[in-house]
């Protein structure tokens, strides 16, 4: 028997079959890692049922010690089921970590749970805590750990808990609390989760940055005050809008320095510069950080020339200039379609990004999520659009588009603006500071939000546009799609879900929630010396792979 | 001469009691309120979640009630958290109502907390005050002496050609805004645009460790707007100064022209400019709002534009209270000091 049948014979079924669609080309390189590593599939074996060698971690020598800075925002911190904003999350990621790891190629790495496993139809899940965890307090970190954190993220009464969402599968819809026997605790490090119907995301999801678990006593607010946690660092100093300092926990032996090796750096320091990225490049000439958040739009240009390393990294990630359908004239279809029909997409993408992405389709799903089903590019006929306007009854009203200061969503809606303009229609433009301008972003009738990127097409469709949920920003409401999303969250198989998926992106588009323009392709620049710290699709700061040379 | 001090710190007290009220009453608006609370809990709540948050932490008294607690005069609120443990403007966690204060307001040393930075606001003005304290030290370090001597220059031979070439300087400085000139140093003097880098286009490093690559442009922005403005002004005192009869005559007893500027007319044309430079004080704490900004360097000016833009009541209330503090005691110094230097003036 050859190693690759021994692999075979406990292998889920579906990843044989995802190893297949990836062989004959179907399926994607990434879109078959994330998938494959859901089912509970290690990564070399993953890599090793398609056939292709485990590329080799950068094992280059990381020197230890030393301090990075980075220019980050500082928002003031929050529980982290509540945490809306991953920089909040890449705080206490210091000494908070999870259960699984999302990775820069979509793999999963296991964290805090060594291994785990689906049933046929994904609704048991069997999680095998990993041993020799502890606390930085001294307590071990056991199953029971891992019951009361799945326990806070499903408790759905918690104000702004976008976690009670994710857990759907095991929230008891009555009580909005978790559901009884939706766990069971089979020994210290083996839980089991039964799910009331089948959800192929429950895995990734913990993977989502407010999916932190936090030590039992934990009471809520500001996790810096008493950061207790299984991580290798620490908070020195938290003074929010200013800077936030990690060091290297000097009491904690952290588990991962036998698995993964490090951590490397003594200290990492994020300071605050503002919205405002030419703010970030006189910080960079300046010499005062060595590692850029994100750079965005004009500015990579600038920070190449500045002979800093570039990091590129493909990603679900967009802008959504989307409608409130509790407003009016929002709450008219027809109004909605002819602003959505108004503009061409290729457009914005070239004006609002440098043509740094990929045109999407105004349905929020993304060629590389698995399910994405090519349903045509987004219509485009700003004549028709101002005729459907007019018959609407609004071809005078002024509508306002509302956006954040930030470089390029800015830019982007000035160039949804324009050809709004251009067509006829009579648009003004708002453009608020990012201090105010998050106050409101879901209740703004028609304005622009960036989302992150989430590796399943279920996933983003779950947390944005299913009815009644936390971040539904369009108010969007529709019977028929959240049944279609039921039924496509239970489909483990790709194929299959992407025919339920193809109805959705129709129903979206007709019902016209959103103009979605593109794809975004995210960048970092850092000093030659930085290692290890490459961009992450979903702007994760994996602070144990960092390093930097003297 | 105790009369007028103790006019002038009831002026004080009167201003910072309006100003203090005004602010109250603009942060203290429906839609303003309704900001904080959706800041607090987060933004997705209900009217009704609004109007039983803001009632729970004792927002849905009169304005006027609320602003007698902020000063101090009347009793803070108490009330019940939704699980039932009190609550209380002058009640911290886990405190029981007998332990806590009655009153706690800025009378009593009590100045809040900052909803926007998540610490008390005393601690966040102190921080700020002593980063723009420190700009403001090398400011008027280089501002005073530096306007001084161009006026000086400039007006000991009025119509010269060193005149006009200092002040078509004084003027051109002057005449130019933080906002431009911070910008234009920036770019001239700081980026790969024009490659010079002599100097940082951020400020931020020199909130721990003032260097003069890191803190020459943001204190040369705010210095020479103020430079070009004083040296005018002693430009035109000492003009005025040398065409005085006792200049004349120490000029025909033949004393040499630099003892006649040094030892004769310097003095008296200081007394202008006196003025003009302690006026520069409380100017200097709204001109750094925008240098801060444009620099990155979180003192006073930073903190008043973030307190503004996230409707984080008491930290603006405590920087007005600190800002008119400044402009009168600096007024009051400014009219005590005139006396000394010109006797010819005398109050009583």
């Amino acid at each position: 028997m050859t190693y690759q049948d021994k692999v075979r014979a406990d292998v889920h079924p579906a990843a044989l079959m995802y190893a297949e669609e990836e062989k004959s080309g179907r399926l994607s390189r990434r879109e078959f890692l994330t998938r494959a590593t859901a089912l509970g599939l290690a990564a070399p074996m993953a890599y090793g049922l398609i056939g292709v060698p485990t590329p080799a971690r950068a094992q280059e020598d990381k020197p230890m010690g030393g301090t990075l800075r980075m220019e980050m925002e500082t928002r003031a911190l929050k529980d982290p089921r509540v945490a809306d904003w991953s920089q909040i999350a890449n705080v206490y990621r210091g000494w908070l970590e999870y259960l699984v790891q999302y990775e820069r190629d979509g793999s999963l790495t296991p964290m805090l749970l060594e291994s785990w496993e689906a049933n046929e139809d994904a609704t048991q899940f069997t999680l095998n805590v990993r041993q020799g965890v502890t606390w930085n307090n001294g307590d071990p970190f056991t199953a029971e750990d891992v019951v009361y954190n799945i326990t806070r993220w499903c408790d759905g009464t918690v104000e702004g808990n976008s976690m009670a969402g994710r857990m759907a599968a095991l929230v008891d819809p009555d009580t909005n609390q978790l559901r009884e026997g939706a766990i069971e605790t089979v020994d210290d490090h083996t839980i089991v989760l039964n799910l009331s119907a089948p959800d192929i995301a429950i895995i990734v999801n913990t993977a989502d940055y407010p999916a932190a678990l936090v030590h039992p006593s934990y009471s809520g607010g500001d996790p810096s005050e008493n950061p207790v946690g299984t991580g290798p660092y620490i908070p020195e100093e938290v003074e929010i809008g200013v800077r936030v300092t990690l060091v290297k926990n000097p009491d904690h032996q952290w588990w991962g320095t036998e698995v993964f090796g490090g951590p490397y750096l003594d200290r990492i320091e994020y300071i605050d510069y503002g919205t405002d990225p030419a703010a970030v490049v006189s910080a960079v000439e300046s010499g005062e950080i060595d590692i850029t958040y994100q750079s965005v739009g004009d500015f990579i240009e600038i920070f190449n020339a500045l002979g800093w390393t570039e990091s590129e990294v493909v990603t679900a990630s967009t802008i959504t200039v989307r409608f409130n359908q509790a407003n009016a004239p929002y709450d008219n279809v027809d109004v909605r379609r002819a602003l959505q029909m108004a503009v061409s997409n290729d457009i914005v993408l070239e004006l609002g990004y440098n043509d740094r992405g990929v045109v999407a389709e105004n349905h929020h799903v993304c060629p590389i999520h698995p399910e994405y089903a090519d349903i045509g590019p987004a219509e485009y006929d700003p004549e028709a659009a101002l005729e459907l306007l007019t018959s609407a009854g609004h071809a005078e009203t002024e509508f306002e588009l509302i956006s954040i200061d930030d470089a390029w969503q800015a830019t982007s809606c000035d160039a949804v603006a324009a050809q709004l303009r251009d067509a006829g229609v009579n648009i003004t433009r708002t453009v608020l500071p990012g201090s105010t301008f998050w106050n409101d972003w879901l209740t703004y009738p028609f304005s622009a939000t960036e989302w992150n990127m989430r590796p399943l097409g279920v996933q983003i469709m779950n947390l944005a546009y299913k009815s009644g949920v936390a971040w539904n920003e369009t108010a969007y409401s529709n019977p028929d799609f959240d049944a279609a999303l039921a039924e496509a969250g239970s489909i483990a198989d790709a194929d299959a879900r992407r025919e339920v998926m193809a109805r959705m992106e129709e129903m979206l588009r007709a019902d016209g929630v959103v103009i979605q323009p593109y794809w975004r392709s995210l960048y970092r620049h850092y000093r030659a010396e930085v290692m290890g710290a490459e961009m992450h699709p979903t702007f994760e700061h994996h602070h144990y792979k960092w390093a930097i040379q003297a | 001469m105790l009369r007028f001090i103790a006019g002038r710190i009831l002026t004080m007290l009167l201003t910072a009691l309006c100003l203090t009220f005004v602010v109250f009453f603009l942060t203290n608006l429906g839609p303003n309120l309704e900001k904080v609370a959706k800041s607090e809990i987060g933004v997705r709540i209900s009217d009704a979640e609004v109007e039983s948050w803001l009632a729970r932490n004792g927002y849905a008294q009169p304005v006027l009630v609320r602003y007698g607690e902020w000063l101090g005069v009347l009793p803070g609120w108490t009330g019940e958290a939704a699980d039932g443990t009190p609550t209380g403007r002058c009640v911290a966690q886990d405190q029981s109502l007998e332990e806590a204060d009655r009153f706690c307001g800025i009378l009593q040393g009590d100045w809040g907390y900052s909803t926007v930075f998540r610490a008390p606001v005393s601690e966040i003005i102190a921080r700020s005050l002593a980063l723009t304290g420190k700009l403001m030290f090398w400011v008027m370090a280089v501002m005073v002496p530096g306007a001084l001597l161009l006026g000086v220059l400039a007006g000991m031979r009025e119509g010269s050609r060193l005149d006009r070439s200092l002040s078509t300087f004084a003027i051109t400085t002057t005449a130019t805004p933080e906002y431009v000139s911070g910008v234009v140093f920036i770019a001239v003097f700081a980026s790969t645009a024009v490659g010079l880098r002599w100097f940082n286009g951020s400020a931020t490093s020199a909130m721990e460790d003032i260097t003069f690559v890191n803190f020459t442009l943001p204190v040369m922005t705010i210095a020479l707007y103020g430079m070009g403005y004083i040296a005018r002004m002693t430009r035109a005192s000492m003009a005025e100064v040398m065409t005085a009869q006792y200049i004349r005559t120490a000029r025909l007893k033949g004393v040499r022209f630099r003892d006649i500027v040094l030892r004769h007319a310097l003095r008296n044309a200081l007394i202008a400019p006196f003025t003009v430079i302690m006026l520069q004080f409380p100017w200097l704490l709204n001109g750094v709002v925008i240098v801060e900004t444009l620099f990155n360097y979180k003192g006073f000016g930073w903190t008043l534009v973030q307190a503004a833009g996230n409707n984080d009541i008491e930290l603006l209330l405590g920087v007005s209270v600190v800002s008119v503090f400044v402009v009168l005691v600096t007024q009051l110094i400014s009219d005590i000091g005139y006396v000394y230097l010109n006797p010819r003036i005398r109050i009583s």
